[in-house]
């Protein structure tokens, strides 16, 4: 494992718009005008930001297979921090530099107060210890983002291409083209090349 | 009466008598066995029809039964097999565990004497749930929704088309089959998909109302 020094740039932006941060055929990831971000530098690079503000987050964590669909689209609100890697230059010309009053929009009443939250955030992500990081990006791996849950645990998208992989709480979605897992608190079903595998818990 | 007189006298007299009485006897003994042949051949006469008769009376039952030779086993066989059957029947009694049913579909091989969730997964049947099911099944325009979909996944202009129902009428069928769980939304792509459960509910409606049809033929 390469270790990577995580840290945040003091600067605090803003999104003056709506911007899609993802768009895949089976998730997308929006923020609302106004949130705040705080961009989030590896080894001394810009690879990410915090995001926090009005942020929403659609995924068709659904496989089809001969006996009907399983799963459900996941369509949730994201009003606490989260962190997105990837995409980071494109993303850092749509947003401009907040000032208190945007910070007081979402509820801040300083910088720090956000940088805080963003660190925390971060460590979590990272799993730091001490100085040294449990976990590793690099910009080939594609757009990563992590959202708290209401278990006070990490939510974890990770996008690349047509390759997706979502993990929540009890969910497990994992897409590759054509071929999908989908394991939830009721069944896991193995979907590709046409044919379906599925273990429900109860039945249908 | 000297010797030679006496012996004059039975050749002369005595013998030929005494034939004439062998003849007689020996002529009714011969009429006697020709009218017992007689009456033999008589009885073998009737014998012989009575078999004529009852060989007729087979041929027109076999013709009459088509392919197959009738055997009439007789009272004591039928008898015989009447009580091995009660004895067999007395003995398999409160033994059967299982119920087989053979139909169309298959066998289906059913253990106990209850009848199957009778008890148990019947009465844990959640109803309002099992109701709303129901009523989401009980309307034409989201039956041919579900039928639809069992090609895969469709768009909203596309379920249009192909049901032929107005985009309004559409979503408020597409929001009752998705309350009740039988179709689901991709939220990203839009596309409407109908889920297991929607299967096996659609599948469902179209084997009762086959059963039912097929017993209003018969």
């Amino acid at each position: 494992m390469i270790w990577q020094h995580c840290q945040l740039d003091r600067t605090v932006l803003k999104s003056d718009e709506r911007l899609t941060l993802l768009r895949t055929e089976k998730g997308v990831v929006e923020i609302g005008e106004n949130t705040l971000a705080v961009p989030v530098k590896l080894d001394d690079q810009r690879k990410g930001f915090v995001f926090h503000g009005k942020g929403k987050l659609l995924l068709d964590a659904i496989v089809e297979t001969e006996e009907g669909a399983i799963g459900k689209s996941v369509e949730e609100e994201i009003s606490e921090p989260f962190l997105m890697l990837g995409g980071t230059e494109e993303m850092q010309n749509r947003l401009t530099e907040a000032n208190k009053e945007d910070l007081m929009k979402v509820g801040y009443e300083n910088e720090q107060d956000l940088l805080t939250k963003a660190g925390d955030l971060c460590n979590r992500f990272f799993g730091r210890t001490g100085i040294h990081s449990h976990r590793c990006y690099d910009e080939n791996d594609g757009f990563v983002f992590a959202f708290p849950n209401k278990s006070d645990k990490l939510d974890i998208l990770v996008a690349k291409g047509s390759k997706l992989v979502y993990k929540s709480l009890g969910r497990v979605f994992v897409l590759n083209r054509n071929e999908a897992i989908l394991k939830t608190p009721d069944e896991v079903a193995i979907v590709g090349n046409g044919k379906s595998f599925v273990i429900k818990k109860k039945c249908c | 009466m000297s010797c030679v007189g006496k012996f004059i006298f039975s050749v002369f007299y005595l013998i030929p008598i005494e034939l004439r009485q062998t003849d007689v006897k020996l002529r009714t003994v011969k009429t006697e066995l020709l009218d017992e042949i007689k009456e033999e051949m008589k009885k073998l006469r009737e014998e012989i029809a009575r078999l004529k008769e009852q060989l007729g009376d087979i041929t027109e039952e076999k013709r009459r039964r088509g392919r197959g030779i009738y055997i009439d086993i007789g009272n004591h066989v039928h008898d015989y097999m009447g009580d091995v059957m009660e004895s067999v029947a007395e003995n398999i009694h409160g033994e059967l565990e299982k119920s087989i049913f053979i139909g169309p579909g298959g066998v289906r091989i059913i253990r106990g004497k209850e009848r199957p969730f009778a008890d148990e997964e019947e009465a844990k049947v959640n109803l309002p749930k099992a109701a709303q099911i129901i009523s989401a099944l009980g309307e034409e325009h989201r039956l041919k929704i579900l039928n639809a979909l069992l090609s895969g996944g469709k768009y909203i202009d596309e379920l249009e088309t192909l049901s032929e129902i107005t985009a309004s009428t559409l979503s408020s069928h597409l929001k009752v089959l998705e309350e009740a769980g039988l179709v689901v939304q991709e939220k990203v792509r839009g596309r409407y998909l109908i889920t297991m459960p929607g299967r096996a509910a659609y599948k469902m409606a179209t084997r009762i109302t086959a059963f039912i049809e097929r017993g209003d033929r018969e």
